[in-house]
């Protein structure tokens, strides 16, 4: 679904030249959850900007269905971190979500029916009149979930989502995207500097070493059931196994 | 709940739920312009000459047959009429300017240096040649508002355009946004807090601006009572004029600032989070 080709990015010129990306193969199928792993600077959120279309690359291809990514997309939404920053603070929660659908050109009669059931998937049915900033962080990353749901985009690119919750938010918010992820199917790229969450989450996780010139080192086939429980030994192990792999490299 | 488990704070409020505490703000303005007047009036009757500084009692004897004759409303209202068409032009033409210097490049590139150098042109420098220009009909006064505005709208919304966080735009942007829907739906929005701000400072100044405007090239208006009251030496009259000032700037600021509240209350309240 969603093809790299040794995809490189360089900024600058000459002597401030820097090399980021070098050379990144990459192959997501349809309905994968794969998570790009690895420490701050390593390159992860540059590369998910080139998948979004908010930035080229410098040399290689990406391509998605097939065809070479031009722009940003609305098949592939991007989920940002910094929820208050990506929604619009003047509009509630449910006028956030319609705000999607009205850019999107969705009939007007199928926004309540669609707004209703977004907002009643990540449980903030009660919460609808709401602004973003009377919302909890947590509640701020629901929201934009049910945002970028709503306009059913085929993939979802998430930049370090839940980074900036506590640690039992995150917990619930793992359990809220397995869920959602489950029912509709949708393919989902995401980038975290945490073994645990990868470990958690991703079908496939793809190690990437530190700049300058990052690259996939080694990708792991997770296979373990869902849920899963770090504490259990196959969990544990990969977990270890991450780790190791991921110090050594240096 | 016995009586030493009841929340502290409960009989301390019940006891100073008063005309106090509900008004303690309007109380407090109140009180503190009553002590100045009588603190005014109490320097010019035993202090300082009256002539020069003619105290409260003194000027509200003289304001009144200006009220009942309706001299000073009429002098209000053509300032004011000055002052609102100056300053909604000059709004309107630096918003519009200001959005497009915000989001498009070359047009900033182009036009900043030019606009760097002319905002240190006060409205008034602008007045001798606003003169020559339009004369010393109502024409000036509007330019001279207009300009006061235009430079000071004009600054704080290319900032804020520019400021529009760039998360919120690609946010948009993803979801399928077109260029325009951007612009209209996010990235106007987003600057509103930096127009109205801009708005704010620009009245204030638009009230000082056409005073000087009227006491050079006027024939009415509140800087032509100052300026004809001084020519005259009635300083009784004087200190009308720049009594009506005072109320006329707070009163309108207010009025900004509920109508701001009323209708842009969601634009603004955001701020902290961002």
């Amino acid at each position: 679904m969603l093809a790299l080709r040794n995809v490189t990015k360089v900024f600058g010129a000459d002597a401030q030249r820097y090399i980021a990306l070098d050379g990144i193969n990459l192959e997501v199928s349809e309905g994968e959850l794969v998570c790009l792993l690895g420490p701050s600077g390593c390159g992860k959120s540059t590369l998910l900007n080139i998948l979004a279309g908010f930035d080229a690359a410098s040399d290689g291809s990406v391509h998605f269905q097939g065809a070479p990514v031009r722009g940003a997309g609305k098949d592939r939404v991007m989920f940002f971190q910094d929820a208050g920053a990506a929604l619009l603070p003047w509009l509630s929660a449910e006028e956030n979500v319609r705000f999607a659908l009205r850019v999107r050109k969705v009939p007007k009669p199928e926004w309540p029916a669609i707004i209703d059931k977004y907002l009643a998937m990540v449980d903030l049915a009660e919460h609808r009149r709401k602004f973003p900033a009377q919302l909890s962080g947590g509640m701020r990353q629901r929201l934009q979930i049910a945002r970028a749901l709503a306009v059913e985009p085929k993939v979802l690119l998430m930049d370090e989502p839940f980074a900036a919750l506590d640690a039992l938010t995150r917990r619930r918010m793992h359990g809220f995207l397995l869920d959602i992820w489950r029912r509709t199917g949708t393919t989902i790229v995401f980038v975290t500097h945490d073994i645990a969450e990868a470990v958690t989450l991703a079908d496939r996780i793809c190690l990437m070493s530190v700049g300058p010139g990052s690259r996939i080192t080694e990708v792991i086939d997770v296979g373990l059931a869902r849920p899963r429980d770090l504490a259990d030994p196959g969990a544990a192990q990969l977990f270890k196994r991450v780790e190791a792999l991921l110090t050594s490299e240096k | 709940m016995t009586e030493e488990t009841l929340p502290i704070s409960a009989p301390v409020g019940a006891a100073k739920s008063s005309v106090w505490t509900r008004h303690r703000g309007a109380l407090l303005f109140a009180g503190s312009i009553a002590i100045a007047f009588a603190a005014w009036q109490f320097l010019s009757t035993f202090v300082f000459n009256p002539f020069l500084i003619p105290p409260p009692l003194v000027v509200f004897e003289t304001m009144v047959p200006m009220v009942k004759s309706g001299e000073i409303f009429r002098h209000v209202a053509i300032s004011m009429a000055r002052v609102g068409v100056g300053f909604v032009t000059g709004s309107v033409a630096a918003v519009v300017l200001g959005v497009l210097l915000g989001r498009i490049r070359v047009i900033n590139e182009l036009l900043d240096p030019v606009i760097e150098l002319l905002r240190y042109l006060s409205p008034t420098a602008m007045i001798p040649i606003a003169v020559i220009w339009f004369g010393i009909g109502e024409t000036s006064k509007y330019f001279l508002i207009f300009w006061g505005t235009f430079f000071i709208v004009l600054i704080n919304t290319t900032a804020g355009v520019m400021r529009a966080p760039i998360i919120r735009q690609r946010a948009a942007e993803c979801l399928g946004a077109s260029e325009l829907q951007i612009f209209l739906l996010v990235v106007i929005p987003s600057a509103a807090p930096y127009i109205v701000t801009g708005m704010r400072i620009a009245m204030a100044s638009s009230f000082m601006s056409i005073i000087p405007a009227e006491i050079l090239a006027a024939d009415s208006g509140i800087g032509f009572l100052l300026q004809q009251s001084s020519v005259l030496l009635q300083t009784n009259r004087i200190f009308v004029a720049l009594l009506t000032i005072c109320v006329l700037g707070f009163v309108f600021d207010r009025l900004f600032r509920m109508a701001v509240d009323r209708m842009l209350s969601r634009y603004m309240s955001y701020i902290a989070l961002t």
